[in-house]
């Protein structure tokens, strides 16, 4: 435990009060700016996840091709797609390596903002103990929780964020998933386009707005630099490839 | 990907945020650092499970108990859920005559007998203001109390009635989020100090702001005056000294590079020197006229690790007497002989964890501890002579 405050929980949240006090005082807005920083370190990772994308994308007619090549053998098709994935360098499953590289990130922005908003005396002592001696760190306390209409340490009353949350996770989503071939696969994609972006709604109507609001401010920084890098909605707009007769 | 692996991504995402918002890791609940009262052989402290009781200190033997209603606790993230929880005090008991006054963190104000624990009046009468962590005050037949709902109250003491309410609000006409610091009440002021920096001093008479202001690191304890100058904390790692009605801080402390932490307990002044207890660990004596340290001593758990002062320091005849938060308690001799030593006189472990604020008469200190006992430490003898269990037996 000592070593995940170390090296992850108390430089996020130094960072995020510093920010604070960069920023004008305005807590919402540095997390926005957090938000912009993480996406920003992890970039080469999400360069090489669009660039699969677009491989993938690139990839459709061949895919069609050994879709009517080996329609009616199943496992062979599958066979012979994975090995054009290997081929062309294209990990169709890599969409997820990106969420989990921010799983310590979420934890960390969590404990964070349930931290730095210090809700309780005893959050606000314990405070104390993990803040570095910067200037700027000690001179941002306290900070206020107030941002737009939210409290940054409660749930978002509304269905606001929970919406915005969840449609920018849809459409990101929709951009990235390749459509599939298989009829299966096909229908896991529907329900985990579906499913992800519900769950994340969910939460957002059960965790601090402040992490909800990092949430949807990546989606939307996922979405421009996904548009930008692929050159348009990518899978967005592409129909279901289909299915095998 | 098969459904397994739909199951097994789901289950990555919520299982450590589920983790991080349930776990101590997560924010802090509020459990409550209530310190304790002696009055004419009484102790006086409310307890970790939400009741204020009263404990002769002679027969060491519970008096008796005043339980408040449970509340419901909020609930953060996944599965925590909303409970009914004992009702949270950080507020000190304060007696007068015969009555003994508290706040809750719930929002209300209690009056209790003093010879029964009844209660003679709650404010307010039906639901509540915002949560009170400050002490209450009390001057002229009014008792004084700070709330997070940005307002001070004068409530009248026998009967519970509202004399004033003042609303706090900054330049800007913002509200303060979190008035958690106690009041003083000094030559017909009422002074408080708040998180984001400002001093205010209301009428005590009724309410209208006579005197602000403002600094830019924001004051983390509750102010202390002494000759017409207030004296306080702050988060920026300093400690100031303001003369009422300036708009300049007379000194700061220290004057060049920061102490190692806040300064969270309110001192205490005696003959010239202010002491303030850092969550650094040290305990500073100032000079109050040149804000020059006159000496500085670092306390420390068992293991000799410095630990916070988070309690206020007490003074008991000529012997002012420290609590660190690993139960230590520390007696320094400040009499004209031994005051510029800065050594301890006597160090007194208590065995449990210390953030409330305690009391002390006749050669004995009376402090409760995290743990919710009550421990009677002789000063004399160096030890503890009795304790208490403060929880309600099952």
């Amino acid at each position: 435990m000592e070593v995940w405050y170390l090296i992850i929980a108390n430089p996020v949240l130094n960072v995020l009060v510093a920010l604070t006090h960069l920023v004008g005082g305005n807590f919402g807005l540095a997390i926005i700016v957090l938000t912009v920083i993480v996406r920003l370190i992890s970039w080469p990772l999400t360069k090489r996840q669009l660039n699969s994308t677009k491989a993938m994308q690139e990839m459709q007619p061949k895919i069609q091709e050994l879709q009517k090549k080996y329609g009616k053998n199943q496992q062979k098709l599958q066979q012979e797609m994975m090995k054009l994935y290997k081929e062309a360098g294209v990990n169709p499953l890599g969409c997820l390596w990106p969420m989990l590289i921010q799983l310590p990130i979420w934890i960390a922005l969590y404990q964070a903002i349930m931290s730095a908003l210090a809700a309780t005396p005893e959050s606000l002592l314990g405070l104390a103990q993990r803040l570095y001696s910067w200037g700027i760190v000690n001179q941002a306390i306290p900070l206020s929780s107030k941002f737009l209409w939210l409290d940054l340490g409660q749930p978002d009353p509304y269905l606001i964020l929970a919406i915005i949350v969840g449609g920018t996770m849809w459409v990101q989503q929709k951009m990235t998933t390749a459509p599939a071939v298989d009829p299966r696969q096909q229908s896991t994609n529907r329900m985990m386009t579906l499913l992800m972006p519900l769950m994340f709604g969910f939460l957002t109507l059960m965790f601090p707005s402040g992490l909800a609001l990092y949430w949807a401010v990546s989606n939307i920084i996922g979405i421009v630099t996904q548009y930008f890098v692929t050159g348009g909605w990518g899978y967005l707009k592409l129909r279901s490839p289909s299915q095998p007769t | 990907m098969k459904q397994s692996k739909i199951l097994l991504l789901i289950v990555i995402v919520l299982l450590p945020l589920t983790l991080a918002s349930c776990s101590p890791w997560g924010t802090q609940s509020a459990g409550g650092w209530s310190g304790t009262t002696i009055n004419n052989g009484n102790i006086y402290v409310g307890t970790l499970d939400g009741r204020v009781v009263a404990i002769n200190s002679s027969t060491e033997n519970l008096e008796w108990a005043y339980s408040m209603a449970p509340v419901t606790a909020p609930s953060s993230g996944l599965s925590c859920g909303q409970a009914s929880v004992a009702t949270v005090i950080y507020s000190t008991p304060v007696v007068d005559r015969d009555l003994v006054y508290i706040g809750t963190y719930s929002g209300q104000v209690y009056a209790l007998t003093v010879a029964g624990g009844a209660d003679r009046w709650v404010y307010p009468r039906t639901g509540s203001i915002g949560a009170i962590v400050g002490s209450p005050v009390i001057a002229n037949e009014t008792i004084y109390i700070s709330s997070s709902d940005s307002m001070v109250y004068a409530l009248d003491t026998i009967h519970g009635d509202l004399k004033w309410k003042s609303e706090i609000l900054d330049e800007e006409g913002k509200g303060h989020e979190k008035l958690w610091t106690s009041l003083v009440v000094h030559n017909g002021a009422v002074y408080m100090s708040t998180f984001d920096g400002h001093i205010y001093a209301l009428s005590a008479e009724t309410g209208e702001l006579d005197w602000s202001f403002e600094s830019e690191a924001g004051f983390a304890s509750s102010p202390v005056i002494y000759e017409d100058t207030i004296f306080l904390g702050s988060f920026d790692r300093h400690f100031y000294a303001i003369e009422i009605g300036g708009n300049e801080s007379r000194w700061k402390f220290p004057q060049e590079e920061p102490a190692g932490n806040w300064f969270w307990a309110s001192p205490l002044i005696k003959d010239g020197i202010v002491y303030a207890g850092c969550l650094d660990g040290k305990l500073y004596a100032i000079n109050t006229t040149t804000g020059k340290e006159i000496w500085s001593y670092m306390t420390r758990d068992q293991e000799d690790k410095p630990s916070p002062i988070i309690s206020s320091p007490v003074l008991m005849d000529n012997l002012l007497i420290v609590v660190n938060e690993s139960g230590m308690v520390y007696v320094f001799a400040v009499d004209d002989e031994l005051a510029n030593e800065g050594m301890p006189w006597r160090t007194i472990p208590i065995g449990a964890a210390v953030r409330s604020s305690f009391s002390a008469q006749e050669g004995l200190v009376y402090i409760r501890g995290e743990d919710n006992w009550i421990y009677a430490v002789d000063i004399e003898a160096g030890g503890v002579i009795w304790n208490l269990n403060l929880a309600v037996e099952e």
